[in-house]
């Protein structure tokens, strides 16, 4: 899945999370997740205020997005100063995970 | 080197080379001192100046403190409480130089904030409007050396780049102290209080905390969550290391710290927003 600013949001593009609104994050969802985005669908939400939304899959590639493999090897580079030590060493093993799975998630929806 | 740990040490007690504060803090800090001021005293006080007040607002709705929707002084002072807002009074007019000359430290600055919120919340930990606070001033300490010491900051950052060393080892070899301690200076001179001060004092070295170690341990996690996750610059790109002592004190398991790297990751997107309209406010 991606976060993207609502600025971005095209049509045809599936919710991954729910959409509260901005003065009442606590509140009820006012779109919920997997609902496909419209022209009109987006434009409620712009007038909602709405600043970002998540949908499923990476779709947009923004500037400075970079591959898989670029943040992955960024990643080393940035832990390369603690690759002995046993609990930061944890905390990039959470990384590399994390950057897999939001990419793995294009891969899943791809494949279907 | 201990002659420029010194110079640095005098110019920063010396308050007049500092960044202008308003006369306002002064008599904020007195008014705070005093138990039998009220917080509509303090709210009215600070309100009277209304850039101040403008900037103090702006940062209390920033990204660090989860998004209050903070439109006034004195909701500012009941949320977040006094001590934060007289903090980001202090602070206000340096926040404002790192926005705009500075943008990298800025967003790793909010970064941290915003990292020692989740951490803090989903910990269960009091005050944590003072642990973001503190997070959000950690690296004070290299503002004041780039504003003060404009040719020290550009030769450190030439050793970073040469030598391939974290920021804190070449401020140690080239000035005789490190941020850490020219923070500590600066926030001992504003008279924070030690639940602010010792975070920035102890974020690379938690072991030497005492009476605020579980907070300067959210700080030194918030700092190399920001680190690890590439948002901002905070002068060099290297994660440091995660001190033991500051995992057990926290009681950090590999779970807790996913479902943290996870929500830090969504709310960066976020800071980024915030810290585009920042800009985008600074250049109209």
């Amino acid at each position: 899945m991606q976060k993207i600013p609502l600025l971005l949001a095209e049509p045809d593009m599936v919710l991954a999370r729910d959409i509260f609104r901005y003065d009442n994050a606590n509140g009820p969802p006012i779109c919920g997740r997997g609902v496909t985005l419209t022209d009109a669908l987006i434009e409620r939400l712009t007038r909602m205020e709405v600043q970002t939304i998540t949908v499923e899959g990476h779709p947009v590639r923004m500037d400075g997005d970079r591959t898989e493999e670029e943040i992955l090897l960024a990643l080393d580079k940035r832990f390369e100063k603690v690759e002995n030590d046993p609990l930061t060493n944890k905390l990039k093993k959470i990384y590399r995970a994390h950057y897999m799975k939001s990419f793995g998630d294009q891969g899943a929806r791809e494949a279907t | 080197m201990q002659e420029k740990r010194l110079e640095i040490r005098n110019i920063i007690m010396n308050a007049s080379s500092l960044p202008t504060l308003p006369g306002i803090i002064s008599k904020l800090n007195a008014l705070s001192e005093n138990d039998k001021s009220s917080v509509q005293e303090m709210s009215r006080l600070v309100s009277s100046d209304q850039v101040l007040s403008a900037r103090i607002l702006k940062l209390a709705n920033s990204p660090s403190y989860g998004f209050y929707r903070v439109s006034t002084i004195s909701n500012a002072m009941i949320l977040l409480g006094v001590n934060v807002v007289k903090s980001l009074a202090l602070s206000s007019s340096i926040f404002e130089i790192m926005e705009k000359n500075s943008v990298g430290l800025w967003e790793h600055s909010l970064g941290a904030g915003v990292a020692a919120n989740i951490i803090a919340r989903r910990l269960k930990l009091p005050e944590c409007e003072e642990i973001s606070t503190a997070a959000l001033l950690h690296d004070i300490g290299k503002v004041i050396i780039r504003l003060n010491f404009g040719d020290d900051y550009r030769q450190l950052l030439e050793l970073i780049e040469k030598k391939e060393i974290p920021m804190l080892e070449a401020e140690r070899g080239l000035l005789g102290t490190d941020h850490t301690e020219v923070g500590a200076w600066l926030a001992k001179g504003w008279f924070l209080p030690d639940k602010l001060v010792e975070p920035i004092a102890c974020h690379h070295n938690v072991a030497a905390a005492t009476s605020q170690q579980s907070k300067a341990a959210v700080v030194h996690f918030a700092d190399i969550l920001v680190k690890a996750s590439g948002f901002g610059f905070s002068g060099d790109d290297f994660v440091p290391c995660i001190q033991p002592v500051a995992w057990e004190k926290l009681g950090m398991t590999e779970t807790i710290l996913t479902e943290i790297v996870e929500e830090l990751e969504d709310k960066l997107v976020d800071t980024k927003n915030f810290s585009l309209e920042m800009q985008t406010a600074n250049e109209d």
